[in-house]
């Protein structure tokens, strides 16, 4: 079996990856591996041939891929050690990674410091429970768009979405474009799940209707898909009699939710965040193991690539001052916490004493809120406020808190957001 | 009889006002006609009529309001096929590649017979024999002096060696009966008590206990010990040691494979319209893919029992449907549970009319719940409904109350073609030569499959009156690399032998490109998306084949030199993928 030293592995290396190797190199770091499964690097913005990526970054509208590019060309210039079609099958706690491809065979990895930075994966047909039978036809999203803009192939004639998140809007307009017709945008909540720019662009543009409150009841069929049933639903999301329709159509994509691929987090036993259903981080984006640094959709899913970015460069600078011994863990860590009407927040964990100027919060509320005061408590006393015209759960918050506002003896910093 | 019958039927309240005819043959063969409200009358009615004392079986052909089940002719594409030509000759005909027909295709290899397996579906094991809970069933629970209860025994017991023979996973970690209730306690012991002393041989509901090995009595701390993660307090347990688990779908593929290996020929995507007989013998079947003439065949046809048997002008038996849910809980819970576990005496499986379900674990380690059993009109219906799935959660509930629905990862259903006798039907056909019935074979028999084969392979004998050992009878099925389950060092050298070895596909199970290589390149070739996951496990994880799905597509093209657009999820018009989109379009279309 090939064995190898590095100083800092990044598994995955989609956007999150990316940015963090690019990092830890820039700190100084000498050897830096990028594991990734799939033939090239960039992960899931290789399929994103859509623009509106990178408006923070880089101030432009790039494609996905051309967001990824970037990055990419810069991994090469670093001179980052970079292995495709590579599996990691295990990490064990002493930092040691087993992984392997074709090539190599079977690796064993021994590193200074770990990111884990393996994306997300999407909700299923199983997962949100949409009953009758199991033809084809049923496709998630993200699956509809690889066959679509990687492979050129068209999964069906008519289609109906289920679910108006980003990726939903995304692809009823790309349907659309490719000349497959798109029935309707069903929504079990009562407010859409995009970012308000997409539900203008992907469907008013394109005059593709989306119901709210309206959800996919039945797959009809028993080898091809011959249709789904449709249904209103009231206050508990339960199917309202009398209002379920039937529509034929021979593709159901579903755009049902994202959920952090923490597989290798979990065997490696790092501390949860049941809310996030990723690692506890710090400010750096440490987990609660010592040199394992966790960043981008891993964490949380986030809803722009932009701030799966600059996790991914915390997460690369900790992993560089910590082996460089500039990171203090001897001091307890102060807890972050989510307030009134935030559903979670991500750091959970800071140690004032390994922080930089400021730290980014990241959080977002349980429902939309109009005229909103986010405020960020020290131990119960205010040490920021900020208004917004408006607060929705699809779109992630951010507010940065200046690091001479947390004195060192606080214990916790809470982050609340109310209606005023 | 009729009167009885009769009576019977007219002492239900829920029956007694509707006008049913009850007509019984020479042969004992009960036939109801007329019309009722509602699906279960129709089956209430059946089982009513097949409990009357000396009732050979029930052809149940009363209909439900507003229930149309549409009867196929197939008189056109039966004279199609005769005229297409295509004829083979053969010694046996079997009708099915579920476990049941490719266990008999199986045994009768060990034969000098040319046997050829007719399967309807693109691939072996598509039906019931893929959506059950696996379990290999200790024998306990069937009604002494059936056939069920005799073939159950024999098969379980059979199993270990064949699990040798044929390299597939088979685990004996037993099934616990958890007791909370002292009521049940008592009856449990006393049980216990019938055995030990031999008092169980005099008492006729007894008898089957009598002779099912290892059955142990726990304490409630033995039990607490063996499953730390049951709900609450338990006061004692029935641990049946011989119970044991299998994926059934790879105990089908490895019989339909070692089959193969020894001459039998399996045909695919070929339904049988019609059955031949001639001067009261069978002389064959006519399937969409030609004639195929043969002195014996094998009616192993599942739900379809009954169709092929009124084929073959030999109708005594209807089937009922009875569909099964199951749902899987992701392989993160891992050893979570280490034996299948029930609850003795539980209010929820009285309702239901099941064997009691419950919490199960598959070999490979995903907890399993379920399965429910309705009665339901069609026989490819097999769509699973809320209602099942809460059933399916209270019976995992029961067990245990720390395993949450969200980690489901899947839920299917399966058909079980159960009869009103509610035993298996093996037997040679009274009325046409050369004809045997392998029918209503339902739980338990995955776990009797052997042993029905063996009787088969003995029906044969007496059918032809002798068969020949055949010589060259290879029992083995040589084993194919499992990558997920090698330390490290083995997969490192299984990669350096050959790099498709290297190359995982699907993520969540950890499997290579070179084990989905072996499985569409094996004797009994997976051609669909579907087929590859059975052999492999590509696609049965978390992500339900949201990664590997587009993967295995590619393969399965590449392959069988097959366009994507061609390559199909189940078989039939399961096509993935509608169009390539970089052609024109074509009157607003794409051409596919």
């Amino acid at each position: 079996m090939k064995e190898l030293n590095v100083d800092v592995a990044v598994i995955g290396g989609g956007p999150a990856g990316l940015a963090a190797a690019i990092e830890a190199k820039e700190q100084g770091v000498d050897h830096v591996v990028i594991l990734e499964r799939d033939v090239e690097l960039g992960g899931i913005l290789q399929q994103c041939i859509h623009d509106g990526f990178g408006l923070h970054r880089f101030g432009k509208r790039l494609s996905g891929c051309g967001y990824a590019h970037h990055f990419i060309e810069s991994v090469a210039e670093k001179a980052i050690d970079v292995k495709l079609k590579t599996i990691v099958l295990e990490i064990t706690d002493e930092k040691i990674i087993y992984a392997m491809n074709e090539v190599d065979g079977m690796m064993k990895i021994t590193c200074g410091a770990i990111v884990l930075a393996m994306g997300c994966r999407e909700r299923t047909r199983s997962q949100v429970f949409i009953w009758g039978t199991r033809p084809s036809g049923v496709l998630t999203a993200g699956t509809v768009q690889r066959y679509i803009n990687m492979e050129g192939y068209l999964p069906g004639e008519k289609a109906v979405i289920l679910g108006s998140g980003d990726i939903g809007l995304i692809m009823a307009r790309r349907m659309t474009l490719e000349g497959i017709e798109v029935e309707g945008v069903y929504e079990v909540m009562k407010t859409p799940g995009g970012l308000t720019r997409n539900i203008s662009q992907c469907l008013k543009d394109f005059q593709i209707p989306m119901h709210l409150a309206t959800t996919v009841v039945r797959i009809h069929g028993n080898k091809k898909m011959e249709g789904v049933t449709v249904a209103q639903v009231d206050e508990k999301r339960q199917p309202i009699q009398g209002t379920e329709r039937f529509i034929p159509c021979d593709l159901l994509v579903l755009a049902v939710g994202l959920i952090p691929e923490n597989e290798l987090s979990r065997q490696l036993e790092v501390e949860m965040d049941p809310r996030t259903k990723g690692p506890i981080v710090d400010e750096h984006f440490m987990t609660s193991i010592p040199g394992v640094f966790a960043a981008g959709n891993v964490v949380t899913v986030f809803d722009l690539v932009d701030y799966v970015s600059l996790t991914g460069e915390i997460a690369g600078r900790g992993a560089a001052k910590f082996l460089q011994g500039k990171l203090n863990l001897d001091l307890p860590a102060k807890d972050v916490l989510p307030g009134d009407a935030v559903n979670f927040v991500v750091p959970q964990r800071i140690r004032t004493v390994n922080a930089e100027d400021s730290i980014p919060i990241y959080f977002r509320v349980k429902e939309e809120m109009r005229k909103v005061e986010v405020t960020a408590t020290v131990d119960g006393e205010v040490c920021m406020r900020k208004k917004h015209p408006i607060a929705l759960p699809p779109e992630m918050m951010v507010e940065t808190i200046q690091l001479e506002k947390i004195h060192e003896d606080a214990r916790e910093l809470r982050v609340s957001v109310k209606v005023g | 009889m009729k009167k009885k019958i009769i009576q019977a039927i007219q002492e239900n309240e829920s029956l007694s006002a509707y006008k049913i005819e009850v007509s019984v043959s020479s042969d004992r063969i009960v036939t109801l006609i007329g019309e009722v409200d509602d699906w279960q009358q129709v089956v209430d009615c059946g089982h009513l009529s097949a409990k009357v004392k000396g009732v050979r079986n029930v052809v149940n052909d009363l209909t439900a309001k507003g229930i149309v089940i549409p009867k196929r002719d197939r008189s056109e594409e039966i004279q199609q096929a005769i005229a297409n030509g295509k004829e083979t000759a053969c010694d046996i005909v079997v009708i099915g590649a579920g476990v049941i027909g490719c266990a008999i295709a199986r045994e009768l290899a060990k034969y000098q017979v040319k046997t050829i397996v007719v399967e309807k579906n693109s691939d072996v094991a598509e039906e019931a024999t893929k959506a059950n809970n696996g379990n290999i069933h200790p024998g306990v629970l069937a009604k002494p002096g059936t056939l069920k209860a005799e073939l159950n025994l024999k098969g379980n017991e059979m199993y270990t060696q064949l699990s040798k023979e044929l390299n597939f996973e088979l685990q004996r970690p037993g099934s616990l009966n958890v007791i909370y209730k002292k009521s049940e306690w008592r009856k449990m012991k006393a049980i216990q008590v019938m055995k030990k002393t031999g008092l169980g041989h005099l008492v006729p509901p007894m008898r089957q206990v009598m002779k099912v090995p290892g059955l142990k009595w726990l304490t409630g701390e033995e039990v607490k010990q063996m499953e730390p993660h049951l709900k609450g307090d338990p006061i004692g347990g029935f641990w049946m040691t011989t119970m044991g688990l299998v994926e059934p779908y790879e105990v089908c593929i490895a019989m339909a494979e070692n089959a193969v290996e020894n001459g039998t020929e399996f045909r695919l995507n070929a339904e049988v319209l019609d059955v031949l007989v001639e001067n009261g013998r069978t002389a064959g079947v006519v399937t969409n893919q030609g004639v195929i003439r043969s002195e014996i065949v094998i009616n192993a046809a599942g739900v379809y029992t009954d169709t092929i048997a009124e084929m073959a002008n030999d109708r005594f038996f209807t089937i009922h449907p009875r569909r099964g849910a199951i749902a899987i809980i992701d392989k993160s819970r891992k050893g979570f549970l280490k034996t299948p576990a029930g609850i003795r005496g539980g209010k929820e499986a009285k309702k239901n009319n099941t064997k009691g379900g419950g919490a199960s674990v598959t070999p490979e380690g995903n907890l399993l719940w379920g399965p429910t059993a309705v009665e339901i009109p069609w026989k490819e219906d097999k769509s699973v409904e809320a209602s099942d799935l809460d059933y399916i959660t209270k019976l995992g509930m029961s067990v245990t109350n720390e395993i949450q629905r969200s980690e489901i990862i899947t839920f299917f259903a399966g058909i079980r073609a159960a009869d009103y006798m509610e035993d298996f039907i093996i037997e040679r056909s009274r009325k046409v030569g050369g004809l045997i019935h392998v029918a209503g074979i339902q739980s338990p028999g995955l776990a009797s499959a052997p042993a029905i084969a063996e009787m088969v392979a003995g029906l044969v004998n007496e059918e032809r009156g002798g068969l020949l050992e055949n010589p060259n009878f290879n029992p083995i099925r040589e084993p194919k690399p499992q990558f997920r389950h090698l330390s490290h060092e083995a997969q490192d050298n299984l990669i350096q032998k050959n790099a498709k070895y290297g190359n995982i596909i699907c993520r969540c199970e950890l499997i290579t490109e070179g084990e989905i290589l072996d499985a569409i390149h094996s004797t009994i070739p997976a051609t669909t998306i579907d087929a590859v996951k059975r052999r492999t496990r590509s696609g049965m994880g978390r992500c339900q084949g949201g990664f590997c799905g587009p993967r295995v597509l590619e393969i399965l093209a590449r392959e069988l030199e097959k366009e994507p657009t061609e390559v199909t999820l189940k078989g039939n018009e399961s096509y993935i993928l509608k169009a390539d989109s970089r052609q024109p379009i074509v009157a607003g279309r794409r051409k596919p």
